[in-house]
């Protein structure tokens, strides 16, 4: 199986804060992968260098092969970046949002039509798309946000907190949706969370963070079983010696 | 008082003023504008009373005659006079007589004017009265630049109360590009040169000022909303979005100045429609209202101010996190809006000392405003020069926000006060 994202040796320092400090990790074609850690553990920061928004300070990131970094405009063909908190323009109605955003990865109306219809599909909100997004709850703008980041069908979708602050039933349709969407399409995801349950749930490996660096790697199951924990949340606390 | 009122004032109060934008931007701004504007005005009030005290008053008397004489000596108690005999007004014009005496006004004392005098005082034909000419030059901008000018009428009146009630009367007519426009009083083109000193530099301010938010907001709305992020990471051109960007609020800026030139063409046609002129005098031709080429150059410059405007507003809300510090950022480029639009309404720049012209005219956005004086005298090239001037600028600008958005910088660039310096801020997760 070939390998989605290779991050070697990345280095990211902002001012006197070194944000990554040497973080590697592989993910494989079709993969599930979670990063998981507290807060300014580096997730975000590895997130959006793998989607071309911020540079490396040092080390390097191939994205099927291509160089995140002397290739940023071929990787932003193949991904799709979904950030924490996103929100839409609210003024644009969803399905207006939805248009604008698939018209930079469609060749041709038809092309277009049935990216919108694909979205459509994913975020399961049927009329409420013609309605401006302003009017939206935080579910909805999230379940049209995910949609929008699925509906390319790209080979890699970068998601950081894709169900944050979501109430049980919009988190349970946006895991959903993640979970089969991306089996059925082939599509690899990376994604980070403070939920240990989700990623657990999610995830066919996680990658615990700590500081800019991972500490351990592995599945789900075989981590528990290794650190002798019930969840992951206790694994994590047991690699930084907290438990 | 009310229950928790006081605790809630005390927290808003410490919340504002630790507010660098805020402290920076309503209490020390105000305190720097108004003072330097008092310079300003100190200055233009200044210079414009000194002109008027080493002006000449040039006296062209065709009439010879013992009360003329009278006349003359009686204004030479009062001003410094120069006296020119037998010479066709027109003449003392087309010989630039004015300016080698320093004075934007003299009167002719016509043939026949001692004979009126005569027969008014001592024939006691009361229906006989004597006119003098005054000729006086029309000024380009600037609401001091004819202060002057006022003050041979009340010398004409104070002669009267001294000889006889109502003897000598005034005949007003206005020199307008080297060309003597009979009967057309410069009192009645105050009006206008006060219209047009007023009307576009504020309309400027506005416009300039208004169209800046929306553009920092356009920015910073997708930095508050984290649009900008997705939109960073979709295959599309850095520079399109930029383009995009601009373009838009350049739409409206250009509805916005064709909406200027409109307001501003109307306003001085009902102004002018006002001034009566002999014969079909062509307003355009005596420099009364702009030339379709003064109109078309005056839009261009509006347009290019606009546009480096607007870019240097993105480039600011580039360095905010939210629409409220963009907004704020935005306000810090005000006073470079404010000061030369306020002086200029004030000053004629063409009388200013050269650093003071070089300061204004190196602020890009007096450009339409020293424009808008310049085509109303016909002066183009200092039109055409400003416009080249700006839209070196505004590449220059622009090339700088490209490149901001080329990089991470437009996620990670924000500025922080507390050091007086330039530091980025990332999110980590």
């Amino acid at each position: 199986m070939s390998l989605a994202v290779e991050a070697k040796n990345l280095v990211k320092q902002f001012g006197n804060i070194r944000a990554l400090d040497g973080l590697s990790f592989n993910i494989k074609q079709g993969e599930i992968y979670g990063l998981i850690g507290p807060n300014g553990a580096g997730k975000t920061t590895t997130l959006r260098t793998i989607s071309t928004l911020i540079l490396p300070t040092s080390g390097s990131v191939e994205i099927f092969g291509l160089d995140a970094v002397k290739q940023a405009a071929e990787v932003r063909k193949i991904i799709s970046y979904l950030p924490e908190e996103a929100g839409a323009y609210p003024n644009l109605s969803g399905n207006e949002y939805l248009e604008f955003m698939a018209k930079f990865n469609t060749k041709n109306q038809k092309e277009l039509h049935a990216t919108i219809q694909e979205a459509t599909k994913i975020s399961g909100l049927g009329e409420r798309l013609r309605d401006r997004t302003k009017t939206y709850s935080k579910g909805m703008k999230r379940r049209l946000l995910v949609a929008r980041a699925l509906m390319t069908r790209p080979k890699l979708a970068v998601l950081d907190e894709p169900a944050s602050g979501l109430d049980v039933l919009h988190a349970y349709h946006v895991r959903e949706i993640i979970k089969t969407y991306v089996k059925e399409h082939d599509v690899t995801v990376l994604l980070s969370s403070h939920n240990m349950l989700e990623v657990e749930y999610l995830c066919d490996r996680v990658a615990l963070v700590n500081k800019g660096k991972i500490v351990v790697e592995g599945k789900p199951a075989e981590l528990k079983k290794q650190y002798k924990s019930e969840n992951l949340e206790e694994v994590f606390a047991k690699v930084v010696g907290y438990a | 008082m009310l229950k928790g009122f006081t605790t809630i004032l005390v927290k808003e109060l410490k919340e504002l003023m630790r507010d660098p934008k805020i402290l920076i931007g309503m209490i020390v701004l105000p305190l720097v504008i108004f003072p330097v504007m008092g310079l300003v005005l100190g200055y233009a009030v200044e210079s414009a009373q000194e002109q008027a005290q080493r002006a000449t008053l040039l006296v062209v008397n065709n009439d010879g005659g013992e009360w003329s004489q009278t006349f003359i000596s009686y204004l030479n108690g009062t001003m410094n006079v120069a006296v020119i005999n037998n010479m066709n007004p027109q003449q003392v014009v087309s010989q630039n007589l004015l300016p080698e005496y320093n004075s934007t006004q003299f009167v002719e004392i016509p043939d026949g004017f001692s004979q009126n005098m005569t027969q008014h005082i001592d024939g006691g034909d009361f229906n006989v009265t004597a006119t003098l000419n005054v000729y006086g030059v029309f000024q380009g901008g600037g609401i001091f630049s004819n202060l002057g000018s006022s003050g041979f009428s009340v010398i004409v009146n104070s002669f009267n109360r001294a000889i006889a009630p109502d003897v000598v009367y005034t005949s007003q007519s206005t020199i307008i590009k080297g060309e003597i426009q009979q009967g057309i009083d410069p009192a009645t083109l105050s009006g206008l040169l006060i219209s047009q000193s007023l009307a576009l530099p504020i309309t400027v301010m506005i416009m300039l000022t208004y169209s800046m938010q929306i553009a920092a907001t356009s920015v910073a709305m997708e930095k508050e909303e984290k649009t900008l992020e997705t939109l960073l990471t979709v295959p599309v051109d850095r520079f399109s979005i930029l383009m995009g960007k601009l373009s838009s609020t350049m739409i409206v800026a250009g509805v916005a100045a064709i909406a200027v030139l409109f307001g501003y063409n109307y306003m001085l046609g009902s102004i002018t429609m006002g001034i009566p002129t002999t014969g079909s005098a062509d307003l355009v031709a005596l420099g009364l209202v702009p030339s379709p080429l003064g109109y078309t150059l005056l839009g261009i410059s509006l347009f290019v101010t606009l546009l480096s405007a607007l870019a240097l507003a993105v480039i600011m809300s580039a360095f905010s996190e939210d629409v409220r510090g963009a907004q704020a950022l935005v306000g810090y480029l005000y006073p470079l809006i404010f000061i030369p639009s306020l002086a200029l309404i004030y000053l004629d720049i063409n009388t200013l000392p050269f650093a003071l012209k070089a300061v204004l005219f190196a602020v890009p956005y007096s450009q339409p405003i020293i424009a808008s004086q310049a085509v109303v005298l016909g002066d183009y090239t200092t039109v055409i020069f400003g416009i080249i001037y700006v839209a070196a600028f505004t590449v220059i600008i622009m090339y700088i926000a490209s490149r901001l958005f080329a990089t991470e910088k437009i996620l990670t660039a924000k500025l922080k006060f507390r050091r007086g310096s330039k530091k980025t801020k990332e999110q980590q997760g």
